[in-house]
Parts: structure tokens; C-alpha cells; sequence
């Protein structure tokens, strides 16, 4: 940009700064808040600067155990994305070399799939998990993620898989590999940076998810954001403080996640839309 | 890649979404038209008091050889269709028992009626409002962000992601408490003698869920077209200038369509997204004044616990999306035979 005249330039960064404030004043203020106690949390007048205490952290993890959440969040999201990578990158692959028109009727299938919602899939899962007698289990939820995260999966794979060259693995199945093998040593090394953009949305699905995750398994076993569904209606002042601190315990692994890979999830983001 | 090896290839992914996703879809369809209550008896007890035995008829669930419960399943048809739609009472359904008596008051059972309606005329609401304010909220902090400096562009971009990054649900409750009475914001209001009670009426849990809506979609939406506008040809941006267009005409002539695209797919994306509705619903009014497609699913199964009437609910949906996504599907299907 050449030369911006001071009214522009004001304006700008005027509307940026309220563009900041406006997008990060929920997050921050709740950061805020749960630092006090209720009283200096919601009071009129509003008390900028109050008494910081830790006691709804320690209430929240100590006393309501919300580590075990923690727990539950650690295998459900590490077992969807492992899964759903390696099934992900397999058929990803399939679709990028694979000319034929059943390529192209599977991903459009995904794209109705990816854009169906999920409640309407929790009645049959209700009544066939019962009849299995499979509800209620970690296994069970993280297929479920893994199968609603799929179509998402194989097509942002894809879109990273189409841009490496096919002469790799044809020289590859030239000097006698299998397909599998050139897949396994040719194409995954050179691929890591797509698998980690798309492992990194995998896991912000498994992670962020709440019907799912509220519904499929019982309170020992459910993840941090289902766990203080207890929150979303709470009227006591203790339930409430606790969910405010839940709310940041939650929100905290995420910041520092935007802040390491801010440029993956950037990428991500743009993929699909940069191949229109 | 020959097909065999395609099909070797995709099996895996392809078995789980049949087996996760369209046969639980088809399953839904299936029971959307069933109902089944448990098989109930009428037993004697007896029970042996000091003053004799007394005799009383009681009801209890009848229990088959392995102790489960034995339940009655028969075909309903449309009945619980039309009692998601509010068409007519669902008679051989309320029979059943299963569904709930209309004893409760007059405003409960209009409620009910208009369930689906209601929850879908909202669902588009807050589609057609978001989507504009989205783009163009989106579009605005591109352009600030692209005109900015550089050193301040990584912090920008952070910052702006977190409203998309975090768990939705944890976002409506943080809008929430600062919308509760004596949060941030009535505070500031009443500053100008202004006061709501935000959770407390329809139309500003309404406006709360909007606000919402646009708030966690704008970012998305920014990043997108922000990745554009580093692409807009610099060279018709200069031939603009040369020939004497001023910012306004370049951005309308030059950059708007070379954004037209972008501008599609994250109205698509948005549409997707936007017809899902779910937490901000439950979170800001737990249903008490509006409903969207996809929590009246889940209220129906979770709070009344009837999967059979949560899947007439959850065909509706679908059916719905199939209406919103025709239009591409037709285009897409058009230009495969095209390509042949």
C-alpha cells in the first residue's frame, strides 16, 4: 500500500479496535469474571478491578472432579483423530488419484453427509446402541465423531493430496511398490503439513462437540464442554461460578492452539475455498 | 488408480459413514412411522397386613424369560408426522400413551402444535439475518486487516479466529452471563436508562442468538476473503487507478468480482451451518421462546424420551436439507454430465 491519507488510516485501525474488542470481550470478561467471586462477579455497579481468587478453579477441579472430564476429553479427541486420520488419509488418497465417477458421487454423498444435522441421527442411535448394548461406551462416541468427522476428513485430504504430483508415486509403482506402500513411504512423508491442517480440525470437532457428546454417554464418562451443560441452566451461585471457570478451563488449551498453529488452521480454513 | 484398489482404498471410510451415518438415517425413517410401548399387565398383589390379607389390582410392566421389559411395536404411519407439524390430534398415538395428555394449559398445546413450523421459521430467520451480517462484517475486517501493517496482522488474525476456534457452547455461555442481569452489558445500558432482561423475552433471546450466529461466523468468513484479497490481480487494481477510478470503483468493479466465489462458498458453508443451529438455542433460552430444527429433534427425544416422534422430527430436518442443498446438487450434477 503506497501512501494512506490520516483519515483513512484512523479509520481503520478505529474499526480494527473495536473489531478486537467486540470479538474478544466475551472471552476475556468470562477470564475476568472467574477469577472472583460471585458477588464481585456480577454486581451493580460493575467492579473493574476486584479481590482474584482461585477458589472456583479449585471447587471446579478439585471438589467437582472435573479432571476426570478432562480425562474423557483427553481419550475422546486423541482416539477420534488418530481414527480419523488414518481412514481419512487412505480414502483422501483413493479420491485424489481414482478417475472414475464413483470418485466423484462419493464426495458429493460426503458433502450432503457433512451438511446433515447431527440430531437427526441421535433418535437411531438411541434406540440401535440400546439394542446392541454399546451406548455409554468411550469406543462408541469416538466412532460416532470419527463417521460425522469423515466427510469433512476425506475432503480436505483430498484437496491436500490433489497437489502432489502423480510422477511421485508413478515412479514409486515404476521401481515396484505396491500401491499401499507407495502411499505409506512416498506420499504421508512429504504429506505431513495437509495432516496435521486436517488432524488439527479433526480434533476442534471431537473437542468442541456437545450434542454428541452430552448425549450418547452417561456423566462418568462425558467430556469437559458436555459436563457443564449443568451450567447452562444454573441458578445457584456456586453451580454458576464453576461453569464460568469450566467455560475457561475449556477455552484455555484452545487459545494456545490458535496461537502454535495459527497458520495451519489459516490454511485449512482457505483450502477448500481457494479450490473453489 | 484402478477401481479396485480405489474401492480397497475407501472401504474403510466408506464403511464407517454407511454404517454411522446412512444406515442410522435410514433407521430414523423406519421408526418415524413405528411406535412401541412397553406391554403393560394388570396383576393381582396381595399383601399381608397384621388385619389379614388384602387385595389390590395393580399395573406393571410385563417382563419376558431374560427379565427385559417386553414392548409392544406397531406401524403408526404418519401420526407422529402429523403431530410434529401440529395437523390434528395424533389419535391412535395418544392412545398409546405415549404421548403426553393435553392436560396442560391452552398456551402449552399451542406451543406443541406449531413445534416444527415454529422451530423451521426460526432456523430461517436466523439464516437469512446472519448470512448478510456475516459477509459483510467478514468482508469489513478483510480490508481493514489487508490495509494494516504487517507487524500487526499476526495478532490480528488470532484474535479475530477465536470467536470461530471456540466451543460453541461455551460461547453462547459466555454471551450469556454477559447478558445476565448484572452482567457488562445491562450495566452499560442502564448507563442510558436503557433495561432488558435479555433471557426473558422472545424477541431479544432472538436477538441474542442472532448476535451470536454472527459473531462466531464473521471470522470465518474474514479469513476466507482476506486469503482473497491477497490475490486480487494487482495489475487491473493499477490499470483501475491510471485510469482515474477512485477507491470506491476499484473496490467494486475490480474487487468485489474477483471475490464473487469466495463470496458463494462461504454463503454455502454459512447456509450449512446456520441451518444446524443448536447451541446457542439451548444455551440462551433452553427452548423456552424458540426453537431450531435441530434442538426440537433433540428436545423431542431427550426431554419428552420418545425416539419414535424425535425421528419424524429428524426426517423433517433432512428433508429440509435437501431442499436447501438441491440447487448445488443440480449445478454439480449438470456439470458432471457436461464433463462427462
Amino acid at each position: 500500500m503506497k501512501k494512506q491519507s490520516i483519515g483513512w488510516t484512523a479509520l481503520i485501525y478505529g474499526g480494527l479496535a473495536l473489531w478486537l474488542v467486540l470479538a474478544s470481550l466475551p472471552i476475556v470478561w468470562t477470564a475476568i469474571i472467574s477469577l472472583r467471586q460471585y458477588v464481585d462477579a456480577f454486581s451493580i455497579p460493575i467492579k473493574w478491578v476486584a479481590p482474584i481468587t482461585f477458589e472456583n478453579y479449585t471447587s471446579l477441579w478439585i471438589d467437582k472432579q472435573f479432571y476426570k472430564n478432562f480425562l474423557n476429553t483427553v481419550i475422546v479427541t486423541v482416539g477420534t483423530v488418530t481414527i480419523s486420520l488414518t481412514v481419512g488419509c487412505l480414502a483422501g488418497y483413493a479420491l485424489s488419484r481414482y478417475r472414475g465417477s464413483f470418485g466423484f458421487w462419493l464426495l458429493i454423498i460426503a458433502l450432503v453427509f457433512r451438511s446433515l444435522p447431527h440430531s437427526t441421527l441421535l433418535p437411531s442411535f438411541y434406540v440401535m446402541f440400546d439394542a446392541i448394548g454399546i451406548r455409554n461406551e468411550y469406543f462408541t462416541l469416538i466412532l460416532v465423531l470419527v463417521a460425522i468427522n469423515q466427510p469433512f476428513t476425506i475432503w480436505m485430504l483430498r484437496s491436500f493430496f490433489v497437489n502432489i504430483p502423480n510422477e511421485l508415486d508413478e515412479a514409486a509403482l515404476v521401481d515396484g511398490c505396491s500401491r499401499f506402500q507407495a502411499f505409506r513411504k512416498v506420499i504421508i512423508p512429504v504429506m505431513w503439513p495437509g495432516v496435521i491442517t486436517t488432524g488439527l480440525f479433526s480434533f476442534l470437532l471431537a473437542y468442541n462437540d456437545f450434542l454428541l457428546s452430552s448425549s450418547l454417554v452417561n456423566a462418568d464418562k462425558m467430556t469437559m464442554p458436555a459436563a457443564i451443560a449443568n451450567a447452562i441452566s444454573a441458578e445457584s451461585e456456586a453451580f454458576l461460578m464453576q461453569g464460568v471457570a469450566g467455560a475457561v478451563s475449556i477455552t484455555i488449551p484452545l487459545v494456545i492452539l490458535v496461537i502454535i498453529f495459527q497458520k495451519q488452521i489459516v490454511s485449512g480454513l482457505t483450502q477448500g475455498a481457494v479450490k473453489g | 488408480m484402478k477401481t479396485n484398489t480405489f474401492a480397497r482404498f475407501v472401504a474403510p471410510s466408506v464403511l464407517l459413514m454407511l454404517s454411522l451415518m446412512a444406515a442410522p438415517l435410514m433407521v430414523t425413517f423406519y421408526l418415524s412411522v413405528r411406535n412401541c410401548v412397553p406391554d403393560m399387565e394388570i396383576v393381582k398383589v396381595q399383601q399381608s397386613g397384621p388385619f389379614g390379607t388384602t387385595e389390590s389390582m395393580t399395573q406393571q410392566v410385563k417382563l419376558d424369560s431374560s427379565g427385559k421389559p417386553i414392548t409392544l411395536c406397531r406401524f403408526v404411519g404418519l401420526d407422529y408426522y402429523r403431530s410434529v407439524l401440529g395437523l390434528g390430534s395424533a389419535q391412535s398415538v395418544s392412545a398409546n400413551g405415549n404421548e403426553p395428555p393435553d392436560s396442560s394449559s391452552n398456551a402449552a398445546a399451542n406451543h406443541r402444535s406449531t413445534e416444527f413450523t415454529g422451530a423451521l421459521n426460526f432456523t430461517l430467520l436466523y439464516t437469512l439475518v446472519t448470512t448478510p451480517f456475516v459477509l459483510l462484517l467478514g468482508f469489513l475486517v478483510a480490508l481493514g486487516v489487508h490495509h494494516s501493517a504487517q507487524r500487526f496482522r499476526g495478532t490480528l488474525i488470532t484474535a479475530s479466529l477465536m470467536p470461530f476456534i471456540i466451543t460453541p457452547v461455551v460461547a453462547a455461555l459466555s454471551i450469556k452471563w454477559l447478558f445476565r442481569d448484572n452482567g457488562l452489558v445491562p450495566y452499560f445500558l442502564s448507563q442510558f436508562d436503557i433495561s432488558v432482561f435479555w433471557m426473558a423475552e422472545a424477541w431479544s433471546a432472538r436477538f441474542l442468538i442472532i448476535l451470536y450466529g454472527i459473531w462466531h461466523s464473521a471470522p470465518f468468513a474474514f479469513i476466507v476473503l482476506y486469503a482473497g484479497l491477497q490475490s486480487v490481480p494487482q495489475d487491473s487494481l493499477e490499470a483501475a487507478t491510471i485510469d482515474g477510478a477512485n477507491r470506491w470503483q476499484k473496490l467494486r468493479y475490480v474487487t468485489l468480482p474477483h471475490l464473487m466465489p469466495l463470496i458463494i462458498f462461504i454463503t454455502l458453508i454459512h447456509l450449512m451451518d446456520a441451518y444446524r443451529v443448536f447451541e446457542p438455542v439451548i444455551v440462551l433460552t433452553q427452548g423456552a421462546f424458540t426453537t431450531s430444527v435441530q434442538y426440537l429433534t433433540y428436545y423431542i427425544l431427550v426431554t419428552e424420551t420418545n425416539p419414535y416422534k424425535a425421528s419424524a422430527a429428524a426426517v423433517l430436518t433432512t428433508a429440509g436439507i435437501f431442499v436447501l442443498l438441491i440447487p448445488l446438487l443440480v449445478k454439480t450434477w449438470k456439470e458432471q454430465r457436461r464433463g462427462g
